[in-house]
């Protein structure tokens, strides 16, 4: 079950700060990678919402999240419609596809729920490469930034955007501990520990997955959007499978299932990534590695690892506590199991 | 359009199902043994073509071709050895991040050899020119790829039938466990069954090669093909290999010519058709 | 309450369910016996929609639940609880007996409050974790606690679920004598509104709790009556009770 923990909360803030401090006094080129670091993360977040808390390891988020800038670069470049309201939609669109590719994944599971996302990502893909009125391979360029310049706020200033960007990200943050602390999020969870027993409760499976896969497409078109007005320019290579991928990559570096830890993990691979390619060429042999030491040694990511360490030590100060009442009822406890065995055999 | 059009679609299709045969086909018994997904597979297949184009630069085509399977097995074995024998036990998404992580090293680790320059693989002098049939003229090289990936379906569906140990590994595919108590040796299965999916895969970049420049992006972008192909087949299974095999490669082709724009949104329409109405695909090897 | 008729399932050669019917009337509690293999777990798979029969009606209630799903008729009021224990492992147990309560409750889908901070869902909780003892137990994760709590539990999910038909699949595998007791307690406390079907193997408990019995020898109902006629019934004592005895 997700807890907002007061270690998850502190994290989150010190993220904040840490944000706002680069916004500010990073140059150019430092604030470009901030505002990649924070839509990337809210794609993560995105998909630590499903996969970390519904078991549903999807390869089409990244894809996803590119129809989002589709769609908003659609309304805004094709169609003049105001950023604003072109926003909406295409949260409220991609929230929409996802609905459907989630209640149509939700009935396959494991394996075969990876390859279904992977499939509806790919389709996405080939349509917008394919598309000559998306510009096919070339992508679509002349995107407009939301002008906020009636409340003084200038998004073509670098700076400005990154915190707008930021506040995004924290308003999905918000959306996604919302979720998760709801009946909704608590019944997913329950899915993802036990599907079968979750049915005989009388859960609505398909409903459920899909649902919360629908509200992860929500913060997946906001990303989008904010992605396309980042860079003013489009490619079908947002759809990329390998997107999708390296956001899983990215959880999983972080932390699955714990929500701020994604979002850790995509500052530090933002960052690696700048910071190795100043030395070589080679960063994907170094991301390959790290990726298979992490998941050989238990994937618990970098947050996860640190408050599973924090976690431990809670649990011996507390025990130490109450060291004479916990021995007796572990006696209790192992007589019942005792006996439970016994019969068993 | 006359008949001589479609029969040189039909040939190219014929050619794309065989060559992918040869990659889905080492992919799928591996999942179906050890359900073990191995997204690493078109990394494979890349690093076949490289050793192919390397040593047959300096000893000529058929020694590129002959040492590629052999080479890539090792590394097969190798893999096994380190990475696959402790992930088998892990679920789904820890065996796709591992093998996710293997294709960006392999990826990097071919550019660190060969560098980001395409290679090229000449046809062999045996194999060079056209043959006509039916008023087209056809690269006789076409038909020896059709002919390698025909010969690799009848001497493994031949090995599965009528070998003891094609009848172990069948058994294995239906219930590893069951195998295991009558006394195979599952184990060593997995192991000889991983490393011929793995020749198998270096044999296909070798084929391939000649056909495409060798760039490290190829394993990349053969993989997708392959997983729908072994996902629409059914996993598992040889007979699903060699449909999925056709289904993509026709509807690949022939899609290209009735509609260039969908053809290749429509593969993928069919993946998801498949996926809903028979999620465990055309042939799974399993009954269910 | 729970109508059976002539259900029969079968899997290639092997009939697992053989024209299967049983009639319970409202706050009937029906014990199921018979041996391992007769079918008895197969019959509750079919009952909840795990499994599908191959023909034959189930009716709860009057209404036919035969071509509903698993969910649909867990939410119409026939709730299970299973013979190998299938627990949430990664949440606490306060917290698995709040998800099924949220269902009856019908606050799982709430997408925006908190189900398990819900005043009706917690009072459920709690009447449940008090009915098969697992008030102290309540923070402690399923997967740290012993076997037999575990059983508890098992039990405490399906009667969270405020069913109007349970079945239980036997619910005191596995434990110690005491336990047994305890859930010999915990049926006596039960509403006599509630319609319970148990699946048991342990005979004394069987005969205490039963109203009426019924008899599975592969797949076909041998028996059908009162715990007294399943005393007197000399085949019954022949094939199964005799061979019970000594085990």
């Amino acid at each position: 079950m997700f807890y907002q923990t007061p270690l998850r909360t502190a994290v989150l803030l010190l993220f904040t700060l840490a944000c706002i401090y680069a916004a500010f006094t990073a140059e150019y080129f430092g604030v470009e990678i901030l505002t990649e670091i924070i839509i990337l993360a809210m794609i993560v977040l995105a998909l630590d919402l499903v996969a970390g808390f519904g078991g549903m390891v999807s390869l089409c988020h990244g894809a996803l999240a590119g129809v989002g800038a589709y769609i908003f670069a659609i309304f805004t470049a094709k169609l003049g419609l105001h950023p604003l309201l072109a926003m909406g939609i295409a949260a409220l669109i991609t929230g929409a596809v996802s609905w459907v590719i989630g209640t149509i994944c939700s009935k396959t599971h494991g394996i075969y729920f990876i390859m279904a996302t992977l499939a509806f990502g790919q389709m996405a893909y080939s349509f917008v490469f394919e598309s000559s009125y998306l510009g096919g391979d070339n992508g679509m360029a002349g995107i407009p930034r939301l002008d906020l310049s009636m409340i003084g706020i200038d998004l073509f200033d670098s700076k400005q955007f990154a915190l707008l960007c930021l506040a995004c990200l924290l308003v999905a943050y918000l959306f996604a501990w919302r979720i998760l602390t709801s009946g909704l999020g608590r019944s997913l969870v329950g899915i993802m520990h036990n599907e079968k027993r979750s049915r005989a409760l009388g859960q609505n499976v398909v409903q459920i997955k899909a649902q919360v896969f629908a509200l992860s497409g929500l913060i997946l078109g906001l990303a989008g959007s904010l992605s396309a007005q980042h860079i003013m320019f489009i490619s079908p290579n947002l759809l990329s499978w390998t997107h999708s991928g390296e956001a899983l990559v990215i959880v999983i570096l972080g932390g699955l299932g714990t929500l701020i830890g994604p979002i850790i993990g995509a500052a530090a691979f933002v960052l690696l990534k700048h910071e190795v390619s100043n030395y070589t060429d080679h960063w994907h042999l170094i991301v390959g590695i790290i990726l298979i030491i992490v998941v050989m040694a238990g994937a618990r990511g970098i947050y996860g690892e640190i408050e599973h360490r924090i976690a431990k030590r809670c649990a011996k100060r507390v025990q130490k506590e109450q060291a004479p009442k916990q021995a007796k009822e572990k006696t209790k406890e192992h007589s019942l199991s005792h006996a439970g065995l016994k019969k068993e055999h | 359009m006359d008949i001589s059009f479609w029969i040189l679609q039909l040939l190219n299709a014929l050619q794309l199902s065989m060559l992918l045969f040869l990659l889905s086909v080492g992919l799928t018994v591996i999942f179906g043994l050890m359900h073990f997904v191995n997204l690493a597979h078109g990394a494979l297949y890349a690093l076949g073509a490289y050793i192919a184009a390397s040593v047959a630069a300096s000893m000529g085509y058929w020694a590129g071709v002959l040492v590629a399977p052999f080479a890539v097995a090792v590394l097969g074995l190798i893999l096994y050895q380190f990475l696959i024998k402790r992930m088998r036990s892990s679920g789904p998404m820890a065996q796709v991040l591992v093998t996710f992580g293997l294709i960006f090293a392999l990826l990097d680790i071919t550019r660190l050899i060969w560098g980001d320059l395409a290679l090229a693989l000449d046809v062999p002098e045996l194999l060079a020119g056209r043959v006509s049939i039916g008023g087209i003229e056809y690269p006789v090289y076409r038909f020896f790829v059709m002919a390698v990936g025909l010969v690799a379906l009848v001497v493994l569906h031949l090995m599965l039938t009528k070998t003891q140990l094609g009848a172990m590994i069948r058994a294995g595919v239906d219930n590893d466990k069951m195998a295991a108590c009558l006394g195979i040796n599952v184990e060593r299965l997995f192991f000889l069954v991983f490393c011929v999916g793995c020749a198998l895969a270096g044999l296909a970049g070798a084929v391939a090669a000649p056909l495409l420049s060798v760039v490290p992006e190829m394993g990349v972008d053969i993989l997708i093909p392959t997983l729908i192909v072994i996902v629409i087949g059914g996993l598992g299974s040889l007979k699903g290999a060699i449909v999925g095999s056709l289904i993509y490669g026709f509807v690949q082709t022939f899609g290209a010519v009735f509609a260039p724009q969908l053809a290749s949104v429509m593969i993928y329409v069919l993946l998801a058709l498949v996926l809903v109405m028979r999620p465990s695909g055309l042939f799974p090897a399993k009954g269910g | 309450m729970l109508e059976v008729s002539d259900l029969c399932k079968r899997f290639g050669a092997l009939e697992v369910t053989k024209n299967v019917s049983m009639r319970l009337e409202k706050g009937e509690r029906r014990v199921i016996l018979g041996p391992n293999g007769a079918g008895k777990t197969t019959l509750f798979n079919q009952l909840v929609g795990e499994i599908i029969p191959d023909s034959g009606s189930i009716k709860v209630n009057g209404q036919e639940v035969g071509d509903w799903s698993v969910e649909k008729r867990a939410r119409f009021g026939l709730s299970r609880s299973y013979q190998q224990n299938t627990l949430f492992d990664g949440i606490t147990i306060g917290e698995s007996l709040g998800l099924a309560a949220a269902v009856s409750t019908s606050k799982s889908m709430w997408f925006w409050k908190d189900s398990l901070q819900d005043a009706d869902v917690k009072a459920i909780v709690r009447d449940t974790a008090e009915q098969v003892g697992l008030e102290d137990n309540l923070g402690a994760r399923v997967s740290d606690v012993s076997y037999g709590i575990r059983r508890q539990l098992e039990v405490g999910l399906a009667l969270a679920t405020r069913p109007s038909v349970l079945l239980m699949d036997e619910p005191t595998s596995g434990v110690g004598p005491e336990m047994i007791g305890a859930f010999h307690r915990l049926l006596g406390r039960l509403s006599r509104e509630l319609t319970i079907v148990i699946i048991e193997h342990d005979m004394d408990l069987a005969f205490d709790v039963a109203d009426s019995m019924t008899v599975l020898n592969y797949g076909e109902v041998v028996f059908e009556g009162t715990p007294g006629e399943a005393r007197e019934s000399e085949m019954l004592q022949q094939i199964y009770l005799g061979a019970w005895d000594d085990a």
